[in-house]
């Protein structure tokens, strides 16, 4: 586990708190997203688009869509940055 | 370079007494007539979009949403560079569906380059009355001199120079105000 891929986790961490609501220290990396109290697909659409915002990176559907949890989708992003480097 | 909250920018297709842009012309009677003011980051329209541009019934055919994003970003760069800005690639994320006869607002930023390169990025969100975003954009323009985007454009000689003195007035502004 990368010190790079640590910041991204912290950072998604830090949005899915802010986008549905919940305290962040409720999260960990491997929580699974859909289960999360008030998660529907509009607030995990705000979640991808936050988190698109934030590095500049235009994430796969295919990606997005088979996320599950905060380290899955900090892996999806990983990998984006490193394409775009 | 600091906007003028909510202060109109003056668009250079305004010289043209009969243009007809389906984004922002007034004088189009089939299109949606966005007008624009800066925002702090950029540049911001708000708009009602009524049932002639639905898709399912109630909800706003997301094609639309995409010539208002992009009117927003591409105006943002003609105000901001006084160049003319075709676009060249526009993708955008749909994260809620849009109501027919509801207030959004359309907030466009310039991506990194400020829009001083040939090839310029830049992003816009659509926001509903909450400040919540349900469209989020990016894309790509290429800038050019209105000279090198003259024999794509039809217009009479009269109307070309009308146009390329609005543009470079534009620039000048602009330049101006970063060196004020």
């Amino acid at each position: 586990m990368t010190t790079e891929h640590n910041d991204i986790v912290h950072r998604i961490t830090e949005i899915v708190a802010t986008e549905l609501g919940v305290a962040a220290d409720t999260l960990a990396p491997d929580t699974d997203l859909r289960g999360i109290e008030g998660a529907d697909s509009v607030r995990l659409l705000r979640v991808v688009a936050r988190v698109e915002q934030t590095w500049d990176v235009e994430l796969d559907d295919a990606d997005v869509f088979g996320v599950a949890s905060i380290a899955d989708l900090s892996t999806v992003v990983g990998d984006a940055l490193r394409v775009k480097a | 370079m600091t906007a003028p909250e909510m202060s109109a920018p003056e668009l250079p297709w305004a010289v043209l007494e009969d243009y007809r842009c389906f984004g922002c012309s007034p004088h189009n009677p089939h299109g949606i007539a966005l007008t624009f003011t800066e925002h702090s980051e950029g540049l911001q329209t708000s708009f009602t979009l009524g049932r002639s541009y639905e898709s399912y019934p109630g909800v706003v055919h997301g094609g639309l949403l995409g010539v208002v994003c992009d009117e927003t970003m591409g105006n943002l760069i003609v105000v901001r560079t006084g160049l003319v800005a075709f676009t060249t690639s526009l993708r955008l994320r749909y994260l809620a569906p849009v109501r027919v006869g509801v207030p959004y607002t359309c907030v466009a930023r310039l991506g990194a380059d400020g829009g001083a390169n040939p090839l310029s990025t830049a992003t816009a969100e659509i926001l509903d009355a909450e400040g919540a975003p349900v469209v989020t954009a990016t894309a790509t323009y290429r800038n050019v001199p209105f000279g090198t985007a003259r024999e794509r454009i039809a217009l009479s000689a009269t109307e070309a120079g009308r146009l390329d003195q609005a543009l470079t007035a534009t620039a000048g502004s602009q330049t101006r105000q970063e060196t004020a």
